[in-house]
Order: structure tokens, then sequence, then C-alpha cells
């Protein structure tokens, strides 16, 4: 700290200065803001002690791999082994992804590179617009039209395509797919909007280049804008599954809320969140069955911590390779903000 | 001055963080001061708000009641969650009253900082509803072919071990969706006494409890969950108590009973499960799996549980008075009354007395509190 | 780039303006079909949500009556407004003061970098982690009661907090330097070049980051199921239980009253109309911006 303060500081002690009140506030502020600053990682760090501290009962008493990669959820006889939650988040967030990032890729490039120029900003505004929408509506969505419209559509591709893996069986209402379908929708917006940042920063040059070249859009889009941004475009899509992966509320409404890994994708099946969400109230004074729920919580805690930091990194890098010495050195916020509401 | 203002709110906000991290000791459980808005008859005249929370079961009961002791003066918070969450509410001290459809165990009273008066208030017939078109109520299921439904042995609404009690019956070939409890739930556990009885396969795997490992099916919190699932997915099958099955116009099985008959849930049927039942000191009952032949099989007590002393657990006394006349009003003629409406079988009258007797051991602080 | 691009250079063949083509409506195809759920999801709102406005719909608290009617969702509503609102009050001052730090004073500094680095790290939080945490220290502890409207602004504000810091930061950086280096020269303190020069210029977009902040917060279940929990009645003390949309409506979801299901379709609109309202509030003051 205070290498780029210090050197402002003479010019706040020039000769035109009025009071020595006002020298001596500036110390204050400065010493305000600071404390603001250390607070927030002073509660980071005791959120952070303190969710260990609650899961290590739990963790003691269950090992922490068995805790993690047993198949066995159950609470009753106090066995806690999380591998059907885990396996139920991985699995939605992969559906998810498969379905989602593809969507939103197409759209950035679309809206980037296709569109009309006046089309630009209205398209924009209603992908965004997807993540306006809380998950509970999501949820309710889901339950009340998802679930009964597309039952007769899963069952037939179930019978018809059975030779896929993890395809095949009877068609539970909620579901693994529904769930997934709700993620991807869910993290559409942010997949898209950093994606049409990181695409945003491919150098002109190039494009014009492979255009004067004779090429077509689609090979400018293809030798000139998706080389460049692939990196970014996979930190775009871990953000998003970052997001899938904690995401709550839609998905303990959908998934089937089943402590078992499912058969198939159309099975019921459960997640880290939603058991979270499910059991907390009834777990209160049980050390142990609480100690599980908060290792879970800090299961997801953990796994997001890992894929956003992976994720940040390859944004920050694909965007800072155009810009340079831009003045913002952290695009990633803007996306943040330009593509906000979404997870609960 | 427009920096003299900010300062401020950053300040404000701040103070509001450290305020907030230190807390205030004002509990949830506000008494209102308000002046009586009138109310008459039976209803208790008592001024204060009750957060109750527990069995989904007897949530129709808690708030229906609720809903007209509120004239009165008595605002009642009910929120179901399950008798496992609602147990845990009031050992933790985060309700002043649980609705628990099991008796509480010792390891239940262990926990309570303040030991418990537990009276039954109602009881009700746990259906198994189907949705199923065209089917009308009264497909017979006996307790190891409900048993085999959960564990994933029977897939379809026309196998062979359904349909063999089942003469005359157009079963149709639809997959069977099992909807069963997510939450700790009392309806869970005498459901799943019920199995346990008829299968041993039950018995040795999922087992007894207010929350097990399922097979198989789908999840769904409370007895509203439930029910809305059913609702919503043709072939599905769930556990739910009348009420709600009536509410939603479902159609349900006859069980067979102990005696060897088919029996459909009914205020007959259910009372009759009431009728002869041994009732320990702590008049912690069940009425699963009644031996009388009139009695439908999976029919569930549900109790009322809040702390002896509640003014001890942390309530003002004006809880600890208006927890004494609601328990009062539940088993008065009005509050059975009630109960009987909304398709439960009210207690039968010797329990009820004993059970009234109980509450009138409700204490503040060591002092009996007079008849409300 | 150049070697593959040589490859090009003989004429645009018939195949490849077919690729073209495909791959053009591939990219369309995709925009249409991202935007298939956004018409759907309006759609069953307003269908559904207009159908289950009832009379009382605004202006009763949910009776929780099992046999007669359900009533509406006005604590819902008004407990919403509270615990956002002092989320808001507690993370906007706290946020743009972290930013105010990083951008002003700690800027490349070690310290700042770790700031920031946490401040990220809270973004990528799932927001049902901040509801168990403050459950954890908060509602079963007993501090201040059990479940209060309180706990659950503060478990908006843990998830607030970042997102006016990240915007706000952005926005600051795009104060001009020479402002502030005109106003030292000049021997005005810092702290006065601070609240005066630069946070003036900055304000709309200040505001604009705040008021995503707070849309998104007002959309949040998770964090308040387990600290304002959920009651009927209205309230205006932030010490007691507290109703709130988003948690009205995951109850909403799962009851089998249909009536009770059309309320949870209005109260959905409902919310997302607010949402909406404080996003385009966001947005016009964003364009009100001298700065970007």
């Amino acid at each position: 700290m205070g290498a780029g303060a210090a050197r402002t500081t003479p010019a706040g002690r020039s000769s035109f200065e009025r009071s020595a009140a006002a020298r001596r506030a500036d110390p204050l502020f400065r010493g305000g803001l600071t404390a603001v600053s250390a607070l927030v990682l002073v509660i980071l760090g005791f959120f952070f002690v303190f969710l260990i501290v609650k899961a290590r009962p739990a963790l003691a008493e269950q090992g922490v791999l068995s805790f993690v990669f047993s198949n066995d959820w159950n609470p009753s006889k106090d066995v806690f082994g999380a591998w059907p939650l885990l396996a139920g988040t991985l699995i939605t967030s992969a559906i998810a992804m498969v379905i989602g990032v593809p969507i939103a890729v197409a759209t950035a490039l679309f809206i980037t590179e296709l569109s009309p120029h006046r089309l630009r900003q209205p398209l924009t505004i209603l992908v965004e617009l997807l993540a306006a929408v809380p998950s509970v509506v999501y949820g309710l969505w889901g339950v009340f039209v998802l679930i009964p419209k597309l039952r007769g559509t899963e069952q037939n591709f179930s019978d018809s395509l059975s030779f896929l893996p993890f395809v095949g069986g009877s068609v539970a209402g909620p579901n693994y797919f529904i769930a997934g379908l709700l993620l991807a929708i869910m993290i559409l917006p942010i997949v898209s909007a950093i994606s049409r940042e990181v695409i945003a920063t491919v150098p002109v040059e190039h494009k014009e280049a492979a255009l004067a070249l004779g090429a077509t859009r689609w090979e400018m889009i293809r030798i000139a804008v998706l080389p460049y941004s692939r990196s970014g475009i996979t930190g775009a899509a871990l953000l998003g599954l970052g997001r899938a992966v904690g995401e709550t509320i839609a998905v303990v409404l959908v998934i089937g809320n089943a402590t078992q890994v499912g058969e198939h994708i159309f099975d019921q099946g459960y997640s880290l969140a939603a058991v979270v969400a499910n059991e907390f109230g009834e777990a209160a004074n049980d050390p142990l069955h609480s100690g599980a729920l908060i290792a879970a919580g800090l299961l997801l805690f953990i796994l997001t911590l890992g894929i956003n930091g992976i994720a940040r990194a390859l944004v920050v890098r694909a965007e800072r390779r155009q810009s340079g010495t831009g003045p913002t050195p952290e695009p990633v916020g803007v996306a943040g903000m330009s593509a906000t509401g979404g997870a609960a | 001055m427009r920096s003299t203002k900010f300062i401020a709110v950053l300040g404000a906000g701040t103070l509001a963080l450290g305020v907030a991290a230190c807390g205030s000791d004002d509990t949830s459980t506000s008494t209102s001061t308000s002046p009586a808005a009138g109310g008459g008859g039976d209803t208790p005249k008592v001024q204060a708000t009750l957060n109750g929370a527990g069995s989904t079961f007897a949530a129709p009961i808690y708030q229906e009641v609720g809903s007209k002791l509120k004239s009165g003066g008595l605002t009642v918070n009910y929120q179901g969650v399950g008798s496992g969450d609602g147990v845990a509410q009031l050992q933790a001290g985060t309700a002043d009253f649980a609705g628990s459809d099991p008796a509480l165990s010792e390891e239940d009273r262990g926990k309570l900082k303040v030991d418990a008066i537990q009276v039954p208030i109602a009881l009700g017939a746990i259906t198994l509803s189907y949705n199923l078109p065209g089917q009308k109520s009264g497909i017979k299921l006996d307790g190891p072919v409900a048993a085999d439904i959960y564990l994933g042995k029977i897939k379809k609404w026309n196998d062979p071990k359904i349909a063999a009690d089942n003469d005359g019956i157009d079963l149709p070939d639809t997959n069977i969706t099992v909807v069963h409890r997510s939450d700790s739930s009392g309806t869970t556990k005498g459901f799943t006494t019920f199995l346990a009885a008829y299968s041993p396969q039950w018995d040795k795997g999922p087992g007894v409890d207010k929350t097990v490992k399922w097979p198989t099916g789908t999840g769904a919190k409370g007895n509203d969950g439930v029910a809305a699932a059913v609702k919503q997915t043709e072939g599905a099958v769930g556990y739910v108590e009348q009420a709600f099955a009536l509410q939603n116009g479902f159609t349900f099985a006859d069980v067979k009973n102990k005696a060897g008959d088919f029996i459909a849930p009914t205020l007959e049927s259910t009372s009759a499960a009431g009728e002869g039942i041994d009732v320990p000191a702590d008049l912690g009952i069940s009425t699963i799996d009644s031996p009388n032949p009139k009695a439908y099989p999976i029919a569930s007590q549900t109790f009322l549980d809040f702390p002896m002393d509640p003014c001890k657990a942390g309530a003002k006394p004006d809880v600890a008075k208006g927890l004494m006349a609601f328990a009062t009003y539940l088993l008065g003629s009005e509050g059975q009354d009630t109960i009987k409406q909304l398709s439960y079988a009210p207690l039968p009258e010797a329990l009820d007395t004993k059970a009234t007797a109980a509450i009138a051991k409700t204490t503040c602080n060591g002092k009996a509190l007079g008849g409300a | 780039m150049s070697t593959s691009a040589q490859t090009l250079l003989a004429p645009a063949s018939g195949r490849r303006r077919t690729t073209d083509r495909v791959m053009r409506g591939v990219l369309a195809l995709g925009t249409l079909v991202a935007l298939i759920p956004l018409v759907l999801v309006i759609y069953y709102l307003f269908a559904r949500g207009l159908k289950g406005m009832s009379a009382g719909f605004f202006t009763s608290d949910p009776t929780g009556s099992f046999l007669g009617e359900p009533g509406g969702v006005k604590s819902a509503i008004l407990g919403t407004l509270e615990i956002v609102a002092l989320a808001a009050a507690i993370a906007i001052p706290i946020g743009i003061g972290v930013a105010l730090y990083l951008v002003e004073f700690g800027k490349k500094g070690l310290f700042a970098q770790i700031v920031r680095y946490f401040v990220d790290v809270m973004t990528g939080v799932p927001s049902i982690v901040f509801g168990l945490f403050i459950y954890i220290t908060l509602v079963t502890s007993g501090i201040g009661g059990s479940f209060t409207g309180w706990k659950g602004s503060l478990a908006l504000a843990l998830l607030m907090l970042p997102v006016v810091t990240r915007s706000a930061e952005v926005v600051l950086n795009l104060v001009p330097e020479a402002l502030r280096e005109a106003a030292l020269a000049l021997g005005v303190p810092r702290w006065k070049v601070t609240l005066k020069i630069v946070l003036p210029t900055a304000l709309p977009g200040l505001i604009t980051g705040s008021l995503l902040a707070v849309a998104r917060g007002m959309g949040e279940t998770a964090p308040l199921l387990f600290t304002s929990a959920s009651v009927f009645g209205t309230t205006y003390n932030l010490g007691e239980r507290m109703n709130s949309l988003p948690v009205q409506i995951f109850q909403d979801i799962s009851q089998p009253n249909d009536a009770i299901v059309n309320r949870a379709w209005a109260s959905a609109l409902t919310l997302v109309l607010l949402i909406l309202a404080i996003t385009l509030i966001a947005r016009l003051a964003a364009r009100r911006s001298a700065i970007t």
C-alpha cells in the first residue's frame, strides 16, 4: 500500500493548504477507508474459519475423503457421504455447460460480428434481461411449465436414443436434465456478456486482414476472432460454471431431492446447495448433521473458488492482452456489473 | 456540505454493521401491547405472538386455529417445516412451540433447555394418494405391496402384485412415480413404521425414522409439497395426511390393517385407531398399525410441544400465557370442532382430559399461571 | 494468423459461401434460441401472474388459512423493501468506501491487491453460503432474537458488497487523474478532493452500480431462508421475523392449492417488475454519466 499515495502527498502539503485541521483530516480519512477494507477481510477470514470449525465434527467423524466420495447420505444413521450431492451438482452443471455455453457464445458472436448495428444494443439488453429474473422465478417456471410440458418429449428422447450413455429409462418429473436446462438459461447472460467483452478485444486489424484476404464472415470469425479469444471464452464459460455450481433455489425445486446418484440424466438426484437448503433447519441441534451440511457448503465454496479463480485468470489475461495499459485494470468488474442478478 | 453528509452515511453504515454484529437483546417473540381488537366467544383474550414450527401433517390445524384466534389478539405464526425441524427449533429456542407427530424421544428431550409439555391434539390418517386419471378411490394395497412400491421393486401400476388384491379394477400400464418427503418428518416416521411392520426388507433397509434413505422416488418438502408433486405428476403415489388429500380431490387407497381388512381412511376408521391405546405418562401415544379391526392402519397422532416453563426458555410472560391459552383452546370443544372440520379425528375424550390436565402444569419462572 | 489466412487467397468458392451462410444461420439461430426462454418466462409471468392478482393481493397479508382464502402478499412486498433497504444502507457505503480505498490510496499496493482478490472471491461465493454463515453465527446463537429481518439484511449485504465495490472501482478509475492533480496542486486536502471532486464526478456511475447490486439482492431467496425466515403478518420492526417476496414465492411453489400457486405467479411478476424498475433507473443513471 501507499506507493501511489506517497507520491501525491507532497502536493497535499503545498503552501496553499489552509488549515492544520484540514491536513490532520487526511490521515484520518485514509485510515477510515483502510479500516473499512480491512473489515471486509476480517469478516471473510472469520467466515472461513467459522465454517471450518463448525464443519469439523462431521469431517472428523466421517473423514474428509469419505465425506466427499462415499455414496451414502443418510442423516438418520449419522452417515454423511456427500457423493450423491456432489455428483448431482457436477451432472447438472455439466448439462448446463453443454447446452448453455454454445448458445451463449453464438449469441456473443452474432451480436458483435454479424448483427446489424442498430440491433446490437437491443439484443444485448434482451440477453441481459435473462439475468434480471430471480432464481426463484426460474424455479417456479421450471416446476409449473418445464416439468409438465417436457416430460413427454423427454420420454420419447429417452426411449429412442437409449443407446447414448446416461440416456434411457423412465423419466421422473423433476430430474437432472430439467435442473441443467434451467441452469443453462441462468448462466447464459453472464457467459454471453463476458464472451462479448473478450471478443470485442480482438484487434480490428486482424479481422480486416482476414476479410481483405478474401475470407467470408464466418471464416473471419473462425481464423481471426475465435483463436484470439479462445482462452477468454473458456474463462467466461468457467465463470458460468461457477455460477451453476452454486445455484440453489431453482435447482432444489426441480432436481427431485433424492439422495442417490441417478442412473441417467432424466433421473432424480440432489445437489450440494439443495441439500443445505432443505436440511439446514432440522439439523440445527445435531452438530454432526449440521457439521456435514456446513462441510457441504464448504465444499461448494472451495469448488466455486477454484473454478472462479481459473476463470478470472483466463478472462483477465485475455482482455489485458488487448488493452495493455488501459484505464480499467479490472475488466472483469465491468462484466460482473453488466451481468449481475441470477444466482441464488 | 456534501462531504459531511457522505461521512455521516459512511459512519451510519459502519455503525449499523457494528450494532448488528453486537446484536440487540429483543427477542423475536414480541408481545403486542395494543388494546384488544374485539373477539368474542371462547377465544382466549391474551395479547401475544406465538412462533411455532414443525409438523406439516398438523399445519392446517395450527394455521386454521391461528387465523380464528387472531381477532382475539393471539397471533400464531406457524411454519410447516417438518416435525424434525420443529423439534430442532424448539430445542434451539427459535420457536415458542413445536408441532411434532411422533412423541419426543429421550434424545429429543435431552437437547431441550427447558423440559417440554407434550400434548396430543388430534389424530389423522396418512393416505396413500395416487394420481391415476380415471381411477376412483379404493385401489386396495397391503403393507408388503406398499413397501415394495417404495422399495422400487414394483414399478408399474398394473404389476401382478397390485392386481392380486384388485380384482375387477382396470389398472393402467403407467410407471409408478414414488413421492416421499425430503425433510425430517413425523408423517414419514408414521409411514415407515407401517412399512417396516409388514416388510422385513424395509425394516432392515431404510428402516423407521423421521428421515430415511429412500431407495427410489422424488423428494418433496412437507405434506403440502408431496401433495403438490402427486397433483402434478401422472402415475405418482405419495403419502399425505388426509386433509391434504381431500383438499386436492385426490383418490387414495384402502389399506389392509392388522386384523386383515382393507379399510378406507375416514373419520371413523381414524378415530377407531385411537380407541383403547396405551397412554404412557408423557402422553406419548402411537396409533400406527392399530389391532382394532375397524381401524385404518396408517393413522398418526400429532403433538403440540412447548416448554413447561416458557419464561425460563426466554419467552415473555405473555407468551407463556398465550401458549397455555392456545393449547387449551386446541383441546377445547371449539378447537376440536375445527379439527373435525379439517377432517382430522378429534382426540378420544379420556385422552383429551389427560392432555388438558397436563397443560395446567405450565409455569412462568416457577410460578403457576392462572387459567386463561 | 497470416499463414492460415494465406490459404484463403483462392476466390471464394460456392462451398465456402454455403458454409458461410450456414454458419451465419447457426449463430443467428443460437441467438434466437437464447431469447426463447426470455419470451416464455415473460409470457407465463404475465399470463398467470395477472390472473393471480386478486382483489387483496397488494393490500392483505397471507392468511395461512387452510380452507379459506390464501390472502395477498402485502407483508412480503414490504418485508422485501425493508430488508433490501437496510442491506443497501450497509453494503453501499462500505462497498464504495472499499472502492475509494482501492482507487485513491491502495492502488497497486500489496494490501490493496489482497483486498481486491478477496472482494473477487466474495463475488463467487454462492449466496446460500452467506445465508449459512449468518445462520450459524447469528441465528442459532440467538443474538438479538432468532430469525430477524436485519439478519436477512446482513446476509444480503454480504452478497451485494462485492458487486458495489467492483463496479465502484471501475467507475472511480474512470475519473480523470488530471482532475485530482489539479485540485491537489491548489492545496486542497486529499479527503476533500475525494469527497468533493472524485465522488461527484463518479456519482452517476456509482448510483448505477449500487442500484444493480440492489436489484441483485432483491431477487435472492437462499440467504433469507434461514435468516429472516417468514411470517404472515406485516411488520415494520427489523428485529422481528420478516416475510419477503422470494421466500413467499418459494413456499407457495410447493403448495398444492391452486389459489396459492396463482399467488406465487403474481408475486413473481411483482418481484420481476420491481427488479426491472430498479435496473431501468440504474441504466438511466448510467446514461447521465459524463465519464463513461
